[in-house]
């Protein structure tokens, strides 16, 4: 199966792949935790975060002008008794991030936390958003 | 302020068999504990949904595979990254003889859970030292 070029999702998946290598380099990221992702979505801008086996309620967001702050703890269930690791990659433990956004936001953010992923969306202040220009003929 | 005890663990690309299917699929960091009845396999796949799960076991190998949703990322412009986006894949040789019928899969929060009960006769039998 050929990898079609019109997959906007493909597509984007090239684009963050390519960001990361200019950005980062063949190093990878930082290590902060936990590792965000920011979008324009033009009225709003989107933060994206992984935070896989994080309860909701263990999280807590703060935003004051531009800048975001993520702060929770993850907590991994305890096992059962007379268990033996085979593998342990998983970590746990406390986190806070700050994000800083490109530019002012105004109004209520609305955070979703679906399947391990946080996205909060923040509408722009209305300095930062798209304008539509008219252009006028003669 | 609290402290920050988590590192962020860069994704690595997962390899996997060229043509399968298109998109980026990244290796899931897991847990795999054993008890004396079953193997447990803790798998972080965040931003994959239950029906977007699937496991496979042939013969001593195990699969575990997520999609990832494309859906929320539509009208996303890229502006700051700093992880890929994709699914999961990643492949085990188990050393047990599992139970296949007795596997139990859940998925929460972005983490799969695999329950996989070994087969009686592969279960550690503990004898009792009768005193003469």
């Amino acid at each position: 199966m050929a990898i079609s070029y019109r997959d906007p999702f493909a597509q984007l998946q090239r684009e963050l792949e390519s960001m990361l290598e200019r950005a980062f380099g063949t190093e990878g990221p930082s290590s902060l935790y936990p590792p965000v992702n920011l979008f324009d979505a033009g009225e709003h801008y989107v933060v994206k975060a992984e935070l896989p086996g994080v309860r909701p309620e263990d999280l807590e967001l703060t935003v004051q002008d531009n800048t975001l702050v993520l702060r929770g703890e993850r907590t991994l269930p305890e096992t059962a008794q007379n268990a033996a690791y085979h593998r342990r990659e998983r970590g746990e433990g406390q986190f806070r991030r700050v994000v800083r956004l490109p530019g002012p936001t105004e109004g209520e953010p609305q955070a979703q936390f679906r399947d391990g992923v946080l996205t909060v969306r923040l509408p722009k202040a209305s300095q930062a958003r798209p304008r539509r220009v008219t252009i006028h003929s003669d | 302020m609290s402290p920050t005890d988590l590192e962020a663990r860069p994704k690595q690309k997962a390899e996997r068999e060229e043509g399968t299917r298109p998109g980026a699929y990244f290796t899931p960091l897991v847990d795999i504990y054993e008890t004396p009845e079953e193997l447990v396999l803790v798998a972080d796949m965040p931003g994959v949904s239950r029906e977007d799960v699937e496991v496979h076991l042939d013969g001593d190998t195990l699969t575990v595979e997520g999609r990832a949703n494309a859906d929320e990322y539509e009208g996303l412009k890229p502006v700051y990254v700093e992880y890929g986006v994709g699914g999961f894949y990643r492949r085990f040789t188990l050393g047990e003889t599992i139970d296949r019928a007795g596997i139990k899969a859940l998925v929460k929060n972005g983490v799969l859970t695999l329950h996989l009960p070994k087969a009686e006769r592969a279960r550690a039998r503990r004898i009792e030292v009768e005193a003469a």
